[in-house]
């Protein structure tokens, strides 16, 4: 376990070190792309002393990660404001959205993967497996203006922003949050499917569970106590890298949905070689990411006695 | 037909006896809209303002229909999210300035007519050499504090504006202009520029085609995005950004009463997503809209469209320098080979003006119109190759930015120019990549043999004569180096009237003709799109969004 935590500290630290050496390997200057090509240079070389630009890059990385290690995410360039809130804000923001299209997602998966698999060969196993995967091959953009076009546009049932007026309560944000939510849901539902389906037709297949049955267990018992606790491990792991995907990954939902989450914040960020906030969103979605998979093996291992016990391999 | 008597007013400011006379007959309907725009064009009103007019007057789409436009309410527009801080010194960017023109003002307002209109200065004058001039400063005009607006606040503007050490947006504008000391106090309500060089038309450095210089409180210490202390028709309320803001009326404000009760903006990464906004009913107005994203609006019924003549543009250059441009008839071969009107109407979907590779577009009052328009000559541009020796064709690599139209324009030059055996291979570049560091040497921009620069409206073309096209301008990507052309630049720069402004201008005209270092097709509109029947909405090409006498 400790080594664990280590082994994911130390990839922090060089996630840490790429990224702060990718940004400045970039052309041209952070004082010359805020001020844009036609400003003066007296003006940018001016911004650029202001802002501490002008120094060695390893004096530079040197304060930023003294500042990191302090809880210190720095000031934006563009925003001339610390990051911290704004980082702050989109990552509340990004994981609601995840976790509303979390909620439709994942129960819908693993129920559709259980039902096909119960019923596999037949017409719904085919259902369920082509709609799937047809969604899922649907890029956001173009399942997102659908949506929008039809839901907010025509019928106008839906708010056609994500982002809710200040002070709204817990269901009209979830009502904002509906419409962005599903085409997360159409791409992830034939993944989680799937792999809810493969788990569960090994599982299904398997000796123990032909014992199980021969021993005179009810199906229910069979399938609630036997197969399902094997069938979902693969469907688990998978489930847990979705989710920083669900959080870090939505720059085209964001901006198509006006939404500001972690994805655009970073998006943004590097078109605009605002370096404090491009780095601290890069590193916490890297922390985000090493500590959602620690959690996955802890799972894991709760579900799996081979692994929590240390008899596995 | 309805005309919009308060948008004829403002079309109507600065024109002679003569030129009133005409708009008189065409309101009246002894004059027809042909014979409007014939003799309009002969007394030497531009095509734009001749549209603007006969629009206003009822013809064709008029941009704000005549309605009693009532008090009060909220309007809410969308805007592309502004790049930095919203600061006065820094701004550069369009995005900031929305913001800024709901509670800041300048000097002089740069009119959509492209005439120089009072606004916190009540009027203007230069002495004989053209290197002083003596602004006087509109009376009673309160800052949002409370604070009366006099000329300490307007010298401390400038003084920090032209500052080096400051570092301010505005020193692209005013390095070899204006210098920290040359703005003096003489009372309270005046104010003079002592110049670096005589310049005939400095009002407009002053007025809203200068994005940073609005009048704040000569107190101002920086941190503007906390109040927004400024002159404005509008407070600010609240302000948050990457997100939006929201402004309210101020009572206060020195000119007529300001209608809706609140603004609210809200900022966006995309065009796409303020176009579903609009369409769902979720703002009311679209600040600026390129011509391509904003395609499937132009034709809705739902919506109109304001169109902005506007001085931006996709500046062609070729290397003067480097071969295959080094023999001007190349350069104008390739010039002869773009069809125009087919451009205008087929890229910009008709929201453009016709371009004559000059930065004199028609609307400037100072551009010779007597000059011949250059259009597509395949059998001229044959022979001009031959006589350059380069009948065999050529090849060489245009550079662009993946920006706007500029990549589909890209293709249609590499297309134009098969006709003359040109063989252009295409190098398409993200934007922050062709500008690069901005410096020769380290730009694609400045060094690329052939390449597409976006530049944005300027309400006189001093600023595209001299940075891309004198010897010393430091945008100069044709490298073009010609000192009888920088002599007629500084020549027209310093003219005080507009017909010494016009000879210099007609033999530049003349002079880019003959060498064409750069290519100027087309001039695009500024489009801004609002709900169907909303009036008083004003923006300006640089990007301003007047919303004082907006209404819904």
């Amino acid at each position: 376990m400790v080594k664990r935590i280590l082994l994911a500290l130390v990839t922090l630290w060089l996630l840490s070190v790429l990224v702060f050496a990718a940004g400045r390997m970039l052309p041209g200057n952070v004082g010359r792309a805020m001020l844009g090509p036609f400003a003066d240079q007296a003006a940018v070389d001016v911004l650029n002393r202001e802002m501490g630009t002008d120094r060695p890059i390893l004096v530079q990385y040197g304060e930023w990660i003294a500042g990191l290690v302090t809880g210190d995410l720095g000031m934006s360039y563009a925003y001339r404001a610390p990051v911290a809130p704004f980082l702050g804000e989109a990552l509340a923001n990004s994981a609601k959205l995840s976790l509303v299209a979390f909620l439709m997602v994942v129960p819908l998966g693993i129920l559709g993967g259980i039902i096909a698999a119960l019923y596999r060969g037949r017409a719904t196993d085919r259902i369920i497996s082509v709609t799937g995967l047809s969604a899922t091959v649907v890029p956001e953009f173009v399942s997102g203006i659908v949506l929008i076009l039809t839901f907010g546009v025509w019928l106008r049932w839906f708010p056609i922003s994500a982002t809710w007026p200040d002070g709204a309560g817990i269901l009209t944000q979830i009502h904002y949050l509906i419409l962005p939510s599903i085409p997360l849901v159409l791409i992830l539902f034939g993944y989680i499917a799937r792999m809810a389906r493969a788990g569960m037709i090994e599982a299904l297949d398997a000796e123990y569970t032909r014992t199980a049955i021969l021993k005179g267990l009810s199906f229910p018992q069979v399938i609630w106590r036997h197969v399902l606790r094997n069938a979902l491990l693969p469907t688990i792991s998978v489930i847990a890298t979705q989710t920083v995907y669900l959080i870090g990954g939505l720059v085209v939902i964001e901006i198509l949905f006006h939404y500001q989450g972690i994805g655009s914040l970073i998006y943004t960020a590097a078109n605009k070689k605002d370096f404090p906030m491009l780095q601290a969103g890069v590193m916490a979605v890297g922390a985000l990411f090493a500590v959602t998979t620690l959690i996955a093996d802890l799972l894991y291992a709760r579900l799996n006695p081979r692994i929590r016990f240390g008899l596995g391999q | 037909m309805s005309i919009n008597f308060k948008r004829l007013d403002i079309l109507r400011r600065g024109r002679s006896a003569h030129e009133n006379h005409l708009i008189d007959g065409l309101v009246r309907g002894t004059v027809s809209r042909r014979e409007f725009m014939r003799f309009g064009s002969v007394l030497g009103l531009s095509m734009p303002l001749l549209g603007s007019i006969s629009a206003a007057v009822g013809y064709g789409l008029s941009a704000t229909p005549l309605r009693a436009a009532t008090p009060g309410g909220t309007i809410r527009f969308g805007q592309i999210v502004p790049t930095g801080a919203i600061d006065p010194v820094t701004i550069a960017d369009s995005g900031g300035l929305t913001v800024l023109s709901q509670v800041a003002e300048t000097l002089v307002l740069s009119g959509s007519d492209l005439s120089a209109v009072p606004l916190l200065a009540e009027s203007w004058s230069p002495n004989a050499d053209g290197n002083i001039w003596t602004f006087k400063l509109r009376q009673g005009v309160k800052f949002h504090n409370g604070n009366t607006m006099t000329a300490d606040d307007v010298v401390a503007t400038f003084d920090r504006l032209s500052d080096p050490k400051v570092g301010s947006n505005a020193l692209s504008v005013f390095s070899g202009m204006l210098s920290k000391g040359g703005t003096r106090k003489v009372d309270d309500y005046t104010v003079e520029f002592h110049l670096d060089t005589a310049n005939g038309n400095f009002p407009y450095a002053v007025s809203t085609d200068n994005y940073n210089a609005v009048i704040v409180p000569a107190d101002f210490t920086g941190n503007y995005e906390d109040a927004m202390i400024g002159t404005g028709p509008f407070k600010l309320d609240k302000f948050t950004p990457k997100v939006g803001a929201s402004f309210v009326r101020n009572d206060d404000y020195w000119g007529p009463t300001p209608l809706p009760d609140r603004i609210e903006v809200t900022f966006y990464d995309d065009y796409q997503p303020q176009i579903l906004a609009l369409q769902g009913g979720q703002i009311d107005i679209i600040q600026q809209v390129p011509v391509l994203q904003g395609f499937g609006l132009l034709n809705d019924p739902n919506f109109d469209i304001i169109s902005t003549p506007s001085s931006a543009h996709q500046q062609v250059h070729m290397r003067v320098d480097m071969d295959p441009f080094k023999d001007k008839r190349v350069r104008r071969a390739i010039a002869l080979c773009l069809n125009r009107p087919a451009l205008v109407q087929g890229l910009m979907k008709g929201k453009a003006q016709i371009g004559n590779d000059s930065p004199f577009m028609a609307a400037y009052p100072s551009t010779d119109p007597s000059v011949p328009q250059r259009e597509k000559n395949i059998a001229e541009a044959k022979q001009l190759m031959e006589a350059a020796g380069m009948a065999g064709g050529f090849s060489t690599t245009l550079t662009a930015a993946k920006y706007l139209e500029i990549p589909d324009y890209a293709v249609l030059i590499q297309n134009a120019v098969k006709e003359i055996g040109g063989d252009i291979q295409l190098n398409i570049m993200d934007q922050g990549a062709y500008y690069g560091d901005a410096v020769p040497g380290k730009s694609p921009w400045l060094d690329s043999v052939m390449g597409i620069t976006d530049y944005g409206h300027r309400g006189v073309p001093n600023v595209f004569l001299q940075a891309p096209l004198t010897s010393t301008g430091t945008w100069n990507s044709a490298h073009f180096a010609n000192s009888e052309y920088d002599a007629l630049v500084t020549s027209y720069i310093g003219a005080l009237d507009l017909e010494a402004q016009r000879e210099s201008a007609s033999k530049i005209q003349t002079l880019l003709l003959d060498e064409t270092p750069l290519i100027f097709s087309y001039f695009y509109d500024f489009l801004t799109v609002t709900r169907k029947g909303a009036t008083g909405v004003e923006p300006t090409a640089m990007g301003h969004l007047m919303l004082g006498q907006a209404s819904l």
